[in-house]
Parts: C-alpha cells; sequence; structure tokens
C-alpha cells in the first residue's frame, strides 16, 4: 500500500511539473496583452511599458518562468493583475461555489443516472430502456448555455422559484446560496445523467450475465436482492469512476454554466482571466485544477478498494 | 490493504433527497422572507478591471467610482461644465493661463476628515502621473500648487481650452482622494462621494454604502451636478458578463438595474408586465475606424480617402445595431444641440460610391495588396461592422483580409502599425471633442500626425471663449474627413433597464445611483 501511494504521488508530482510548463508555455504563447487590457484605450506606449515594468513582465520569458516555479514551490501563485489579490485567495473564494455546485450537480446526476441505468439494463431492449437511452442521447447532445437559458425562462423569470443569477446576496446564508445554486446544478445534473445512464447501464449488463446473478436468482433470492446487492455492488466501479471524473471536471470549471448563470465561481475565473490574459491567474487556477485532478484520481483508486473487496494495493 | 465498510454504505439517495428537500425547503423560506429593503442590486457588464479610477479610462469603473470619489467639476444635464468640489467656475487670468480654484468649505472626506487644497493637489499629481487622461494635461501644465487651505492654483504652458472638461470626466477621472490613502496601486478608497467603499469580492460584487457626512452641493440636481443624496442605503454592482443573463434577470426583477442590454431584447422587456422598464439613452457613443496613418497601405492619404467613399456608414449601422431606434447615420461628430455641432466635411460621409472609390484608388496607386482589418467580437456590433464593411470594400476592388481576434489580441496588435491597416473600436460620445477619441491626441494607434492637424487642433484647444471654439471644432472634423486619420460611423443609443422599484434614476452615459430611491 505503501509503495503504491508513493510510486502515484511520484507520478502526480511529474504530471503537474509538466502541466506547469505547458500552461506557462502556452498562456504566453497566445498573443493579448494584459496591461493594454488593464489601461483601457487612452494609455500611452509609455504607460503600457511602465506597468508591464512594474509586474515583471518586461523580462525574458524563462526569467519569468524561474521567478513563478520559485514561487510555486513555496506554495505561491502570485498576484493576479487585475484582482489585486493573490492568485490563492482568488481561488480560494471562488472554491465555495464551485464546490457546491459540483457536489450537488453529481448528486442529481446519480440520482437521474442510476436507477434509470439499472432499470435500463434490467429491461434491456424494453420500450423504458429505448425511452432512457433516447433521453440520455438527448442529454448529451443538448448544449448547457441552452438548457440553461430554457430552465431560467421558466423556473426563474416565469415562475420566480429561483434567482436568474448570483449567488445570493452578498449577506446570504448557506440555504440562500444553496437556493441560488439549484438552478445551475439542475442543469450540470440532467446533463451529466445521461453519461451515468450509459455507464450504469453498460456496467449492470455485464454483470447481470455473470454466473454468480444466476446462482443467486436460482438460490430463489427476490429479484429486488439479485439487482440492487449482488449485480450493483458488482457494477459500481466504473460508475464511481466516472462520478468521481465528473466531481473533477465540474472543479475545474464548470466554465459555461457559472458564466450563464454568473456565478462566482471557478470557471468564471479562468474565463476572465483567460480574456484579460491575467497570466498569474490563468497558471494558478489551471496548476491548481490539474491538481485536484490528479487528487481525485488518486481518490478514485482507493475508493475501489472500498467498493470492490478484490481490489487490493 | 482493505477497508470496511457498512454494507450499505453505498446507498446514498435517501440522504441526498434530505438534502434535496431542505435546499427547497430553504427556497420557499427565502421566498417568503420580504423585509423592507433598503439596497440596489445593479447588473454591470463586467467585473470592473480595478476599483482605482485613475487607473483605467474604462466606463464601467468610473460608473461604480464616481459614487466614491467626486471631481472638481462635472457635466450637467445639457453637458455644460459646472463645480462639484470647487466652490465656483475657476478664475483665469486674462492670458488663460492661470486658473485659481477655490474648494467648497467643509467638504468631508470618508476617513472623517475635511477636505483641503493639499488633497487636491497630491490628487492631481497622482492623476498626471498615472492616468492616461491625466498624463495629456500634464504635458501642458507648468505648475500646481495649494494656495492656502482651501485655494489652488494651476499654471498651464500655454492656453488650454480642455482643461476644465478633462477635470470633469468620470472616466479616467481626476478623482479627489485623501493625501494619505495614496498609493499605487490604491489600497483604500477614500473620496468624497455620496457612498463610501464598503467591500469588493471580484466576480461576485462591488458594495458602496451611504457617506452619512456627505456634503451635497446646494443647487438642485442637473445632470452629474447640483445636489447629491444618497436615498438608498446600499448599492450592490453586480457583475453579470451574459448579456442574455441580464435580459433574463431584468426580466425576472431581480435586478434594479441592468446595464447595456442587446438592442434585440427591446421588445421582450417592452412587454414585461411591469417587472422591468427600458430606458434607452440616445447619442451614447459612436464607433469608429481607425486607419494606420503610418505604415502599410492605409499610410497613403488618397487611398484613405478612397476607402472612405467605399463604405456606407449608414448600412454599417443597420447591420451593428439593427433597429433604427438604435443608431442616427450622420456624419456631425457632435448631435444636434450640442455646442459642437457642425456638417463641416460630412458630404463625404457615407458616400457608398464603388465606382469612384475604385477610380480613387487607382490614382492613388493601389495594387491590390490586402487591407488588414483588426476585429474582435468582444462587441457583436464590432464584428457584424467588420463583415458588412469588408463586403463593401471588396465590391470597391479592395482586397480585404479580416482578422478576427479576442479583445486582448487587439489592444496589444494595435500598437504594432506593422501588424493591421485599419481596426474597429467605439466611444462613449463625450461632451468635450479633446476626451475622445485618442487620436486627436498624439502617439494613439493610427499614429496621426499632419501639419493640418496639428494647426486645427492647436488653434482649437487655444481657443478658451466657448462659442468661438464651437466654429472652430468645425474646422478640425473638416480635417478629419480631409486626411481620414479616423472614420467616425454614426451614433448609437444604448439600451439599459430598471425595475418599478427604482425610482429617480436619470439615464445618464455613467450611469449614477444617488438621488434614486428604491420604493
Amino acid at each position: 500500500m505503501h509503495r503504491f501511494i508513493l510510486s502515484k504521488l511520484a507520478g502526480m508530482l511529474a504530471v503537474l511539473a509538466i502541466v506547469a510548463v505547458l500552461v506557462f508555455v502556452l498562456t504566453r504563447a497566445a498573443s493579448g496583452d494584459p496591461v493594454s487590457v488593464l489601461l483601457g484605450d487612452q494609455a500611452t506606449a509609455e504607460d503600457i511599458a511602465r506597468v508591464k515594468k512594474d509586474y515583471g513582465l518586461d523580462k525574458p520569458l524563462p526569467v519569468q518562468f524561474g521567478y513563478w516555479l520559485r514561487e510555486v514551490v513555496h506554495g505561491n501563485l502570485g498576484q493576479s493583475i487585475f484582482l489585486q489579490r493573490p492568485v490563492t485567495q482568488a481561488l480560494w473564494e471562488r472554491a465555495e461555489p464551485t464546490t457546491l455546485l459540483a457536489l450537488m450537480a453529481v448528486a442529481i446526476a446519480a440520482c437521474i443516472g442510476i436507477p434509470c441505468g439499472i432499470v435500463s439494463a434490467v429491461y434491456r431492449g424494453s420500450v423504458i430502456d429505448q425511452l432512457f437511452t433516447g433521453v440520455a442521447m438527448l442529454g448529451a447532445s443538448i448544449p448547457s448555455f441552452w438548457l440553461g437559458i430554457v430552465l431560467m425562462q421558466i423556473f426563474a423569470v416565469s415562475l420566480g422559484w429561483f434567482p436568474v443569477s448570483g449567488y445570493g446576496a452578498p449577506d446570504a446564508a448557506l440555504p440562500e446560496r444553496l437556493h441560488a445554486l439549484m438552478l445551475p446544478a439542475i442543469v450540470l445534473g440532467t446533463l451529466n445523467s445521461a453519461l451515468i445512464i450509459r455507464f450504469t447501464r453498460a456496467s449492470m449488463l455485464d454483470v447481470l450475465g455473470e454466473d454468480y446473478v444466476r446462482t443467486a436468482r436460482s438460490k430463489g433470492l427476490p429479484e429486488r436482492t439479485v439487482v440492487l446487492k449482488h449485480a450493483l455492488r458488482n457494477a459500481l466501479v466504473p460508475i464511481v469512476t466516472v462520478l468521481g471524473l465528473t466531481v473533477a471536471l465540474m472543479i475545474g470549471g464548470a466554465v459555461v454554466t457559472e458564466t450563464v448563470f454568473g456565478l462566482p465561481g471557478v470557471g468564471n475565473l479562468v474565463v476572465s482571466a483567460v480574456l484579460r490574459r491575467d497570466y498569474p491567474v490563468i497558471q494558478g487556477a489551471l496548476l491548481v485544477i490539474a491538481a485536484i485532478y490528479v487528487l481525485i484520481n488518486f481518490g478514485i483508486d482507493l475508493v475501489y478498494a472500498v467498493v470492490d473487496p478484490r481490489v487490493k494495493f | 490493504m482493505t477497508f470496511a465498510l457498512p454494507r450499505r454504505a453505498f446507498v446514498q439517495r435517501p440522504v441526498l433527497l434530505a438534502l434535496a428537500a431542505t435546499v427547497l425547503s430553504a427556497a420557499g423560506g427565502a421566498a417568503l422572507a420580504q423585509a423592507p429593503r433598503n439596497f440596489a442590486t445593479l447588473a454591470m457588464v463586467a467585473e470592473p478591471q480595478t476599483l482605482d479610477p485613475m487607473a483605467s479610462t474604462a466606463d464601467l469603473v468610473g460608473t461604480i467610482m464616481q459614487h466614491v470619489f467626486e471631481p472638481l467639476y462635472t457635466f450637467d444635464a445639457k453637458w455644460n461644465v459646472v463645480p462639484m468640489l470647487a466652490e465656483a467656475m475657476p478664475k483665469i487670468s486674462a492670458d488663460g493661463k492661470t486658473y485659481a480654484i477655490t474648494l467648497r468649505k467643509g467638504v468631508m472626506l470618508h476617513s472623517g476628515r475635511e477636505l483641503n487644497a493639499d488633497d487636491v493637489v497630491a490628487s492631481l499629481q497622482r492623476w498626471m502621473d498615472t492616468s492616461p487622461r491625466g498624463k495629456a494635461l500634464g504635458k501642458e501644465l507648468e505648475s500646481i500648487k495649494a494656495k492656502g487651505p482651501l485655494g489652488i492654483e494651476l499654471v498651464l504652458k500655454g492656453p488650454y481650452a480642455p482643461l476644465v472638461a478633462q477635470l470633469a470626466l468620470p472616466s479616467g477621472m481626476a478623482a479627489i482622494m485623501a493625501k494619505e490613502s495614496i498609493a499605487t496601486p490604491l489600497a483604500t478608497f477614500i473620496g468624497t462621494g455620496p457612498y463610501k467603499f464598503k467591500e469588493r469580492k471580484p466576480d461576485a460584487y462591488v458594495l458602496l454604502t451611504r457617506f452619512d457626512k456627505y456634503s451635497a452641493r446646494k443647487e438642485p440636481a442637473n445632470g452629474y451636478g447640483g445636489k447629491r443624496e444618497a436615498l438608498i442605503e446600499e448599492l450592490r454592482f453586480v457583475p453579470v458578463p451574459s448579456a442574455n443573463t441580464r435580459v433574463e434577470g431584468a426580466l425576472a426583477g431581480q435586478y434594479d438595474y441592468a446595464d447595456l442590454l442587446p438592442v434585440e431584447a427591446l421588445p421582450r422587456l417592452e412587454k414585461a408586465s411591469g417587472k422591468t422598464l427600458p430606458i434607452m439613452t440616445p447619442s451614447f457613443g459612436f464607433p469608429y475606424l481607425v486607419l494606420n496613418t503610418k505604415e502599410g497601405v492605409a499610410a497613403n492619404q488618397p487611398l484613405r480617402q478612397a476607402i472612405q467613399t467605399a463604405i456606407g456608414e449608414g448600412e454599417m449601422l443597420a447591420a451593428g445595431f439593427g433597429d433604427t431606434r438604435f443608431f442616427t447615420a450622420e456624419g456631425n461628430h457632435f448631435p444636434k444641440g450640442s455646442p459642437f455641432y457642425s456638417t463641416a466635411g460630412t458630404e463625404q460621409y457615407n458616400q457608398r460610391n464603388a465606382k469612384q472609390a475604385k477610380e480613387l484608388a487607382e490614382k492613388a496607386g493601389y495594387k491590390g495588396e490586402p487591407i488588414r482589418v483588426l476585429t474582435s467580437r468582444q462587441y457583436d456590433f464590432h464584428y457584424n461592422m467588420a463583415l458588412l464593411m469588408a463586403e463593401q470594400l471588396k465590391r470597391a476592388g479592395f482586397k480585404v483580409d479580416l482578422n478576427v481576434v479576442d479583445w486582448a489580441t487587439l489592444v496589444q496588435r494595435r500598437n504594432d502599425a506593422k501588424l493591421w491597416d485599419l481596426y474597429i473600436t467605439h466611444s462613449g460620445q463625450f461632451p468635450e471633442p479633446m476626451l475622445s477619441p485618442p487620436q486627436l491626441g498624439d502617439g494613439a494607434p493610427g499614429w496621426w500626425s499632419s501639419p493640418a492637424k496639428q494647426a486645427a487642433l492647436t488653434a482649437f484647444n487655444q481657443q478658451s471663449d466657448p462659442a468661438k471654439r464651437a466654429a472652430l471644432w468645425g474646422k478640425v472634423q473638416q480635417v478629419v474627413y480631409d486626411e481620414v486619420p479616423y472614420i467616425n460611423v454614426g451614433k448609437f443609443a444604448s439600451l439599459s433597464a430598471r425595475s418599478p422599484a427604482l425610482e429617480g434614476y436619470v439615464p445618464a452615459t455613467w450611469p449614477f445611483f444617488w438621488n434614486a430611491r428604491i420604493k
């Protein structure tokens, strides 16, 4: 086990090092200039040069990379050009809405996806299976901004059940914040449930054809027990993987959904940082997202051992 | 290694259902608890680039921070300059070089101290050091000093008429701040405005709260001038970058004010059954095309005239704004009613004459080099106008190379004369010609510099008599049409919306919310 964890950790560090280099090179390779955006239309060439100097953007790229890497190793992701605060603080402030949104969305996706997938598998080829599979295909093909706007018009504008955008009033308590997240979570959850339905169905079909399921049935166990206990538990490994990766993806920023619903989350931060070339924020955010992704993958590996006792490290 | 886990632990559904139930019941509770409120939610187009009113000329920064910081002068509803922190208009010496300004007595800073001339001198100094607009003025300035606790004396190198208007503009503002708070970057925001800064959470909100010791002017409110009163306890500026979301939020009644909505939304806003009211601000701004007078094909002035002959600004505006209520195709750079209204040179506006343009281009020695047009989709109307203009140019025999980039790339590339021939941008319609576009000054992209420009602008800027300045502006406009350093495409109106609860709001280029109340 220790060896497993150590080798995994080494792999994670290698991945992060590669990400750090790639992120730095790619953000600088893109054209565009944060200082021209910051200073606006009336800035002169000297103004731009002066502010670039203030932020160290006038130095050669390898030197800038060296500075940045040294800071990163010390756990400091640098200072945002636009937000007047450290990148770590900016990320920390966005972590709450994004994490809550990801968890709520995955909960919704699982609530829809797993039962539908099981039913589809059990009644394979039936009308209900075709219905669920069809709906899943549809869900996977709908763009999130479209579903967002449609749900917004129905539930926020016409019915007034949810706010259109934002993350509650500035002094809002948690329930109000969760309420503000409901609509975006439904959008993300519904769309992602498509994938879960497909995975659950495929995984269950594999398992339902196994000998031990036939044995369980021949023992006279009720169908419910056979499906939910004997089959589902064994089918769970790929489903957990997909759920975990979905959380990771969303923490990396449900970019479109956060923008449509005006949520102050990580996705929104990354988009605005890219649009105005806030290099420290782009670099820091992508590095942290990569780290979270890698960690969640690692976590999933550990969870395998829980849901499937045959998995040992 | 294996983990022991209760057998049913993976069945999460009951927990999730409980969570969902909690959230829904909380939602019901929040909807029921409608206490009387004294705040306004104001949906803005983006997160402000900075809260330092001098550091950026972005309208959004000025819109928010004009509540916190005040200038010495400001504009009334007819764009006349009127005093704000200054007691009265400056006393100008006979040679037009010395401006004596006296502050109002008893103006309080947000720190609780009384404003004095030292604060003003330090603020203006910072403005001239850091702000792009201030720098332009700094070049004209000989000295600035305090004369007693409330007196300030500005001495210019030569007469410079736009001075007072420069001091009054809310964007890139000559903001007066407490001397001890001055730092770069600005960490505290201590001004004299009716609102003081409370909190900023990037991408979530900027909160301003009423300043109880605000010293208002006695004159009745008029435009940005006169009496300002913070009737709403707290202003919440919320960034809502998606224009569609701003529309939906306005329709749902979530925002008291929604800034800059797409013009297509007007019919829906008009039918919004009392939840929101559309606001149109006419002559809000003007799109303009900047031509590269330094390098490339457009450096050739006769060819720039051929381009001007080829394009039809009316069609471009229609492509950009659709509804005729939202644009005016006219060649006068300032609207009727403005002191700077002039028709000089306007026969060269909106010609759309492909045949003549072709002849002019041939005479100018055009050999089919591509005209590199730089545009972005940051604003849809830029892009739509660029597409149409490209077709108009092609019809006149030009080869067009349309470079569609994002805004951050455009603002970078336009600083390099080698990369483009023409780019599209827009500006607010300002009261003083020297405020915009920057091409009227020196060194702005396009790098326009010519003896005719120099002569016309010098005459215009040295004349401090407003009536005579108006006539002199016509001469500048004529030179712009003759030399084509930029093409003013026309005027567009803006669309915003307010909730019926927001009363007393007066439409303005930089929306302000003092004197407005929540019903």
